[in-house]
């Protein structure tokens, strides 16, 4: 193993993700601060939470609440290690789903002399950075400073040395499901044929569908606490599974039964040791393995005419929609959209459905649907808005050279932002409807509510992601640049809540909500009519900046 | 727009400037109606700077650009509807399928549904992707994806082609066949403005050649006027390169890197 390799690489990979783009897309420039942000962040967090609980602690007096307290924070302690455990297994696992399709990235060190091994650790490492290392430096600050206050610094130290144990070990796994992933998908094509982009695609979603009901189940606030409870009492009972081993050693530990103790750790590191051997032999075995060509039609070739044509659209501007839909059902690192209206059903549904443990009362179904209908395809409208033309990648240069208009090119795009969004709002809506049984009029309110939001923020969001559009894709695709993501987020809560604040003295007075003023009565449609005077004008004015932001982008294209 | 100009493409005192870096220092250039025109230089010499300012890819800090008679800043999509344009590495959209890429860029530029079937049949033969065409792009090799570049530049009938080293990772017969189509177009009055670090294929095919150096147009001519200009009669386009460039003088170099 040759360590000054594997520094060198992890740094490239760094390097990568700290590149920035400025105004010109050929320009890019290194900039720290999201990296100091983000770890300098964790740990300012971590060492203020610590201080906060040590305080706090301190300032009980009653001997009983101290000892349970202190007991309390043993077993957090002692659950730790699989907790980070599960929680860098979901957070790595994402970030490869997220990796760009490029081979570019990853084909370099096939040809330099880098051994397996190294080239494994590099991307075990490498899958850690970012908001997994991030979550560490804040829960390894916080125990630090917090068990000073309780007295129990050696095991502070043995349980952050635990959890560094427990991202590796997560890493590893990430690093061989990465590896049976590509074979596995190559096997998927071979045997569907020409339903390959469906299967991948359906595949995808289930996958997504699998993962958020567990990310859920174990993140709402009764279903932590309860597997905290369950981990730390559970540990010792399925003690012969591998992946828990270092929870049980800091059990060990805890208790002070050293021969335990080392025996355990002993086991965890052989663990650890024998999972990368694995990784390394199948990166060896299927490292350079190319997946089968993905056969999508055969036969004779008939040119399309299509809906679209009859809604409108010149042949140019329907054929870049149909392109675009056919990005976003086959490309994995843009499938991700669709987390967002599954994420923003599944939530409300499991508290909904009782699934988390806390049943939602039945009074409470009319904010469930407001939720459901209101916020997938408003979300998803900002989103696709957002990186409908940063997701053109490396290919954008066929945009600038052939004749598009920026009036073509803004119509296409903003269609097809508002068709798809209004798309996941009618979905919603019937899954809202059939679960919460809403009034017609609530129903037909919000519907026409969530369609003026789409058209009004989705014109707000193309014209920010035409101006911030980043084609950067190697490792991830970025599509926008974060300062510009974060400014039209934010622009995009004050216009939404300015469309809807004709509906708040509607909702007030309905719901019957205290309020500190008299807020006058009015008729719901009339509030519907007001607010969409309110949409219309904010979407034809941005749809104007958008057009205007379409012309400099096709002139000043610098590829 | 009517042409009315001799010239396919003039540039007039055409200057760009990257931070310190000079890619294009005032040159002045004409393409002539109907000729295959090389563009040649060293790597870093401004020709992919100077085709991409011709296509309106890339706005030039100073001078003028006229193509095919417009002018290429006032009415860049009217260039480009009459372009046909290979770039040095091009990225296509490796999701979508041969033929759905090339169905996708008949539509853009506006070609007849019936003609486009026709056409997109013909090159699919005619550069032996027949059978592959309905496989997502991501799995074509290197000289595939460059194949069908060539095809969605050709295929919509442009009057002008700008070709950067278009016949970059092709086999012999596919190479062999865009040098026959080149030749075929330029008969039929289609501009060709190629580059290429390929010198018997430039000294081949070119009616004239301009040779670049560090943004400066060093020479401008047919194979003849090229040899006079370097003083070195009878003697092949490599020759005159390594002269004019003055990177002639290369023994040295080598037994340098041997020692």
């Amino acid at each position: 193993m040759n360590w000054k390799n594997v520094v060198q690489l992890i740094s490239v990979d760094v390097k990568s993700g700290r590149l920035v783009r400025g105004q010109r897309f050929r320009r890019y420039r290194e900039s720290r601060l999201f990296q100091y942000v983000l770890y300098g962040g964790a740990c300012v967090l971590g060492l203020a939470i610590g201080l906060v609980v040590g305080n706090f602690y301190n300032g009980v007096t009653d001997p009983e609440m101290r000892a349970l307290f202190h007991q309390g924070a043993l077993n957090f302690f002692l659950s730790l290690p699989t907790l980070v455990l599960i929680y860098s297994l979901i957070f790595t696992m994402m970030g490869q789903i997220q990796r760009a399709g490029v081979k570019a990235s990853i084909q370099p060190p096939y040809w330099l002399p880098i051994t397996w091994e190294e080239h494994t650790l590099v991307s075990t490492l490498a899958n850690l950075l970012g908001f997994s290392l991030a979550s560490i430096i804040l829960i390894s600050s916080g125990i630090a400073v917090a068990s000073i206050f309780l007295g129990e610094v050696p095991l502070a130290v043995f349980t952050i040395l635990t959890l560094l144990a427990s991202v590796f070990l997560a890493s590893t796994t990430t690093e061989i499901f990465r590896v049976l992933q590509v074979r596995l998908i190559g096997a998927v094509y071979k045997s569907s044929g020409r339903a390959a982009v469906w299967v991948r695609f359906l595949g995808s979603l289930l996958f997504f569908i699998v993962f958020y009901v567990v990310w859920f189940a174990l993140t709402s606030g009764a279903g932590s606490i309860a597997l905290i409870e369950m981990v730390a009492g559970a540990q010792k009972a399925v003690w012969f599974i591998p992946y828990v081993w270092l929870g049980v050693t800091l059990a060990a530990f805890m208790g002070g039964l050293l021969a335990q103790t080392i025996i355990f750790s002993l086991a965890s590191l052989l663990f650890i040791l024998a999972l990368f051997y694995v990784a390394v032999r199948l990166n060896a075995r299927f490292g350079l393995y190319e997946p089968p060509a993905v056969t999508v039609s055969r036969g004779v070739y008939i040119p399309k005419v299509g809906l679209l044509g009859k809604l409108g659209f010149s042949f140019l501007e329907a054929a870049v929609i149909r392109k675009d839909f056919k990005a976003f059902t086959r490309r994995r690192e843009l499938m991700y959209i669709f987390i967002m209206p599954l994420v923003f059903i599944l939530m409300p549904l499991m508290q909904y459905l009782g699934a988390l443990g806390r049943p939602v009362s039945p009074e409470a179904s009319p904010s469930f649907f407001t939720w459901i209908l209101l916020a997938p395809g408003v979300i998803m409208a900002v989103m696709l808005g957002l990186m409908i033309i940063g997701e053109e990648g490396g290919s954008v240069w066929l945009f600038f050279s052939s004749p598009i208009t920026a009036r073509s090119l803004v119509k296409c795009k903003y269609a097809f932002v508002t068709i798809f969004s209004c798309i996941v709002t009618l979905v919603c809506g019937v899954i809202g409807i059939l679960i919460a049984h809403p009034s017609p009029r609530l129903a037909i309110a919000l519907l026409v509510e969530s369609i003026l939001l789409i058209f009004a923020l989705g014109a707000v969001s193309l014209g920010a992601g035409i101006r911030g559009a980043d084609f950067t894709e190697v490792p991830r695709p970025r599509m926008v640049r974060p300062l510009t993501a974060l400014v039209n987020t934010l622009l995009c809560i004050v216009l939404a809540s300015a469309i809807l604040s004709p509906l708040i003295p509607y909702a007030v007075t309905t719901m019957n909500l205290p309020v500190p003023l008299p807020l006058p009565r009015i008729d719901l449609y009339a509030a519907i009519s007001i607010s969409a005077v309110i949409a219309v004008v904010i979407t034809i004015v941005f749809y104007k900046i958008a057009l205007k932001k379409a012309e400099e982008f096709l002139l000043e294209a610098e590829i | 727009m009517v042409a009315t100009s001799e010239y396919a493409v003039e540039l007039r005192g055409v200057a760009k400037r990257y931070a310190d870096i000079t890619a294009v220092d005032y040159v002045d250039l004409d393409v002539k109606y109907g000729e295959i025109f090389g563009l040649l230089g060293p790597n870093g010499s401004g020709k992919s700077t100077t085709l991409k300012m011709i296509l309106g890819l890339v706005k030039p800090d100073s001078g003028s650009l006229k193509v095919l008679g417009i002018n290429a800043e006032e009415d860049t999509v009217a260039v480009k509807r009459q372009v046909g344009y290979v770039p040095e590495n091009p990225r296509l959209y490796e999701f979508l399928t041969g033929l759905e890429y090339l169905d996708f860029v008949g539509d853009i530029y506006g070609v007849d549904a019936s003609e486009k079937k026709t056409r997109i049949e013909e090159y699919l033969e005619a550069f032996e992707l027949e059978g592959r065409e309905g496989d997502m792009i991501s799995s074509y090799s290197q000289g595939m994806k460059q194949k069908v570049t060539l095809i969605s530049a050709f295929f919509h009938r442009p009057k002008l082609l700008i070709l950067d080293e278009p016949l970059s990772g092709l086999d012999p017969k596919s190479a062999r066949i865009v040098k026959d189509l080149l030749r075929e177009l330029t008969a039929q009055g289609v501009t060709t403005i190629m580059s290429t670090h390929i010198l018997e294929i430039a000294q081949a095919m070119c009616d004239r050649i301009a040779i670049l150096y560090e943004g400066r147009l060093l020479a401008l001519g047919n194979m003849e006027e090229l040899r006079q200009r370097a003083r070195l009669p009878g003697s092949d386009l490599e020759d005159i390169f390594l002269k004019l460039t003055g990177t002639g003088d290369i023994r040295a170099v080598v037994e340098e890197l041997l020692r």
